[in-house]
């Protein structure tokens, strides 16, 4: 019996013990390293816990410059980047306007006018002087922001101005603009109120 | 270690860790999701089952069926389809020649062989993918650059991956699930996914048959018959409306028919109403339609 | 027994008071592995055949597997995991197993609760979750049985005179929390009255599943070995150190694993997943570290017996550990997922790594509770041969099948070879298991014969004259 317990089971009923050996160090160096490694990895592919976020997807923007668009939507997306970029400073990305900068576009009769002439010429040719907008008088005088712009940008940063924030008004062509823009012609004055309410619409 | 409460306290915290991340988090972010929008639509996804498919899918819980069949189609990666649609005025040898003009802008050094390729054999069927890459400004930027030659194409986005598109056109999302209790995921693909097999096999009586007797449909098939979801009876006047067609091979004897139990009549409404083709948000790509009328 | 020790309950008195709680616990844990191995056979014989149990709605596959992993986890591994650790506690704090009834009641409820369970599954009433089959009434039972005997445990634990631990107390102690954490929690959040609502519930089953399969049986399995190898190689353990990271760091890091890649639920908790499996490596090296150094250099020749169960169960750890890393790549993970390798790594973790691990304890813990050597001491060998080809043969081959089904992107026909040669897989350990039932089943008859004589002979034998009344 004893030699079978031998060789399969030690038959000391002591419990067993744990050395007190120094720790190693390089076992904690690779811990950490691979926690690093491990925290790029999340940053790369997580998405940062954001409930949109799937593979292969790994931002918030990655995720929208892949959402696809039909052409009307394509159209009006463009128009409101470049609303952002150009007017919306002054006019506020809710277009709720400043006072003191820039009138709102919200609800204002110039840019809700059935015809675009009128609208077009104020990014075309700039404005200066009184105008009232809502009831309100403003005296303010604006650069000519459009002239830099393509007529397709133009025309889509009008048409989402006319179709944002309440307003339903209809689009505004690249077509429209350029022949806008041809009546205008080169050296283009900035056009004050009076005139612009003379103008047809 | 020594403290005892302490080491407790610690390793509380640890564990509790998990919980927090794995359980409450989810329970909160996934848990209360409400709807998803569908792309370019006002419909809401996902769509709301019948009754009978609701009962569907306690039937493919009680007998196992996702410990053969997954219901989670992956994907690894997007890509942008620039698909010609009319070529206006120009003729087929005049787009080919324009688009080799392209070929020197770095824009486009990429895609040069690709698009020299695809235009080789092309006689001038429309629609046509001339480029598929990606990188979406180089689709955006191509796009661009046909329109301003006259020519109308379309920016499709199409999801890439192993399982796409053998048993699906976009990965599945949290969205998919929101109705389901229990959600059937599955963990084993001894069978093929079923996360769009209502858009794949939308034919109610092949799933009864292929519940039936598997290897009607598929020769060879691990799949276990259901038969015990059916009923063979004795032939009345005339066969029952639900009899199913059994080709000859597996049909009972002479004066019997196969008629499916309600179970397999909800387990295949169930299955049929499997989709995950609807484009969202958070997997988007631009579904295939057909000619509107 | 150790001069220095007489102040101390002896050995032998404390084996004894574990002798019916282990033997409650044990025998019913044997009983479910050979029922749950032979519901895995029939299982892995229907893809011979598949038209072989079609008429039954009981035992279609859809039952059978999940009932068969249930029995193996619930039925066999738990209580015997269980029973080792009360005999553990009680020599480590060389005191008597306090509440002793505690688990023998809790024995039985959970046996009735597993039962339940296996009735419920194979009626076609399972909850529909991973590893969560079983009805309320079961998961109620299996609660208060493990609350009882974690009761005992602590009980046991809080009588010892050393104040140091030992590295297997923080292991067992971390079982003993972590299971009705998880198990309550799973079971709140996806079978009550108002469970979770959608994908969220797939997320905490993962947590549940891993939680329960790796990171608790690894926990039992590593601190129940550490309690073992040195003891059987006659050599202390190597080293406090190693051990403490091992156990922080199989907790923190390994708790987090679970989600696979391809799962509809957003980036961030694969990402975490694969990050954490990653990291996995860090307390696998602690491990082997540890018992290679405890073992390596042992004078002591096994032959078959728990010594050598004991070094292929952490063995077959280590390789289950580094096949969860295998599949968490992010490129070539992608390939194996949903395949059978995952089914692989589970199948090792369960029976090559713990049952093999419990049965070695088991074997070297019964003789001394019961008081008398094994009835069958050869089975000893035969089944731990058994069980290393029933090893080899049903996780290499499946872990083979899906890489196979992997690269043929899941086509019907790629793992059915490798299906077929794992049901020998099966056979080898039900086999064993049968030679491990013997073995416990004869001794508790024994046992109770004994037991039986003993009062038969107290009946029989005549009254002192005290007692008799004039």
């Amino acid at each position: 019996m004893s030699e079978e317990v031998k060789s399969s089971s030690a038959e000391s009923n002591a419990e067993p013990t744990a050395t007190r050996s120094a720790a190693p160090m390089w076992i904690i160096v690779v811990t950490l390293t691979l926690l690093f490694l491990g925290f790029v990895f999340f940053d790369k592919h997580s998405g940062w816990f954001d409930a949109k976020i799937y593979a292969p997807y790994s931002s918030a923007e990655q995720l929208e410059n892949w959402q696809p668009q039909s052409g009307p939507a394509a159209f009006l997306a463009r128009g409101k980047k470049v609303y952002e970029q150009v007017c919306g400073i002054c006019h506020g990305v809710d277009g709720l306007g400043k006072p003191g900068q820039a009138p709102p576009l919200a609800g204002s009769e110039w840019v809700l006018a059935k015809g675009v002439n009128r609208l077009a010429h104020i990014p075309l040719e700039g404005l200066t002087g009184t105008l009232t907008v809502e009831g309100k008088e403003w005296n303010l005088t604006m650069a000519a922001m459009g002239v830099q712009l393509s007529d397709a940008d133009l025309a889509g940063v009008l048409t989402y101005m006319r179709s944002s924030w309440g307003n339903k008004a209809g689009e505004v062509t690249a077509d429209d603009i350029k022949k806008i823009r041809d009546a205008i012609g080169g050296h283009p004055q900035p056009a004050n109120g009076e005139q612009l309410k003379t103008m047809p619409e | 270690m020594k403290n005892g409460f302490a080491v407790f306290f610690a390793v509380l915290v640890t564990l509790g860790g998990s919980w927090l991340g794995f359980v409450v988090a989810p329970a909160i972010q996934l848990g209360t999701a409400k709807q998803a929008a569908i792309l370019n639509s006002t419909d809401t996804w996902p769509l709301q089952r019948t009754g009978e498919a609701t009962l569907g899918l306690q039937v493919y819980r009680a007998n196992g069926c996702a410990a053969c069949h997954t219901e989670q189609i992956r994907q690894d990666s997007v890509m942008a389809e620039v698909t010609l649609t009319s070529l206006g005025k120009s003729k087929p040898e005049d787009f080919k020649a324009f688009v080799q003009s392209l070929f020197v802008l770095p824009e486009l050094a990429k895609v040069t062989n690709n698009l020299a390729a695809t235009l080789k054999d092309w006689k001038g069927e429309l629609p046509a993918t001339i480029l598929t890459t990606d990188d979406k400004a180089m689709a955006d930027a191509m796009a661009d650059r046909l329109k301003a030659a006259g020519v109308k194409s379309e920016t499709g986005i199409v999801a890439i991956g192993a399982d796409i598109p053998r048993w699906g056109v976009r990965r599945s999302v949290a969205a998919d699930f929101l109705y389901d209790y229990p959600v059937q995921l599955g963990s084993l693909r001894v069978g093929p996914d079923l996360a769009d097999v209502g858009a794949r096999l939308p034919d109610a009586n092949w799933q009864l048959l292929h519940l039936y007797a598997p290897q009607i449909a598929v020769t060879n098939s691990a799949m276990p018959s259901f038969k015990f979801l059916f009923e063979v009876r004795k032939l009345g006047a005339a066969p029952s409306r639900d009899a199913l067609n059994v080709p000859k091979e597996f049909a009972p004897a002479a004066g019997y028919e196969v008629v499916p139990k309600p179970e397999a009549k909800e387990l295949v409404a169930y299955l049929l109403s499997l989709r995950a083709d609807a484009p969202l948000y958070e997997a988007p790509f631009s579904p295939v339609t057909t000619a509107k009328p | 027994m150790n001069p220095a020790e007489t102040d101390q309950v002896c050995p032998a008195k404390i084996d004894a008071s574990c002798r019916v709680p282990l033997l409650a616990l044990f025998g019913g844990a044997a009983l479910w592995l050979v029922i749950g191995l032979f519901l895995a056979l029939l299982a892995s014989l229907t893809f011979h055949a598949p038209e072989m149990l079609a008429g039954c709605s009981f035992l279609t596959y859809g039952h059978l597997a999940p009932a068969a992993n249930d029995l193996l986890v619930y039925g066999f591994a738990i209580p015997a995991a269980l029973g080792v650790m009360l005999w553990i506690f009680a020599r480590l704090s060389q005191a008597e197993l306090v509440l002793p009834l505690l688990p023998v009641a809790a024995a039985n409820f959970w046996h009735l609760g597993v039962f339940i369970g296996l009735a419920t599954i194979l009626c076609g009433r399972s909850s529909g979750f991973n590893w969560l089959e079983f009805p309320r009434a079961a998961a109620i039972l299996l609660g208060v049985a493990f609350v009882l005997i974690a009761i005992s445990a602590v009980g046991t634990f809080s009588q010892r005179q050393e104040r140091e631990l030992y590295p297997s107390h923080w292991f067992l102690l971390a079982a003993l929390l972590w299971f009705p954490w998880i198990y309550s929690t799973a079971n709140l959040f996806l079978v009550s009255t108002w469970p979770v609502r959608g994908v969220a519930q797939a997320v905490i089953n993962w947590w549940f599943a891993n939680n329960l399969i790796f990171v608790w049986l690894a926990l039992v399995g590593v601190g129940v070995a550490f309690y073992f190898l040195p003891k059987l190689a006659g050599r202390p353990l190597h080293s406090r150190f190693y051990a403490l990271f091992a156990f922080w760091t199989l907790i923190l890091f390994g708790t987090w694993i679970g989600i696979p890649e391809g799962a509809p639920v957003p980036a961030w908790l694969p990402t975490t997943s694969a990050f954490a499996s990653f990291l996995l490596i860090i307390p696998l090296i602690a491990i082997a570290v540890i018992v290679v150094k405890t073992v390596w250099g042992a004078k002591v020749n096994c032959k078959g017996g728990p010594f050598c169960y004991l070094k292929f169960g952490i063995t077959a750890f280590i390789l289950s550990g580094l096949m969860l890393i295998a599949s968490a790549c992010p490129e070539h993970g992608r390939t194996v997922e949903f395949t059978w390798f995952g089914h692989a790594q589970t199948q090792l973790q369960i029976l090559g790594f713990f049952a093999i691990v419990i049965c070695g304890a088991i074997y070297e813990i019964l003789p001394r509770v019961m008081g008398f050597a094994l009835p069958f001491p050869k089975f000893v060998r035969l089944q731990h041969w058994l069980f290393m080809l029933g090893t080899v043969l049903l996780v290499g081959t499946l872990a083979v099948g899906g890489v196979q089904q992997g690269l043929k992107l899941y086509s019907p026909d790629a793992a059915m070879l490798a299906l077929r040669f794992s049901t020998l897989g099966w056979a080898a350990f039900l086999l064993g298991s049968l030679l491990f039932a013997a073995n416990i089943f004869v001794m508790t008859m024994k046992w109770k014969l004994a037991l039986a004589k003993t009062v038969i002979a107290y009946i029989k034998s005549p009254l002192a004259s005290s007692e008799v009344k004039p």
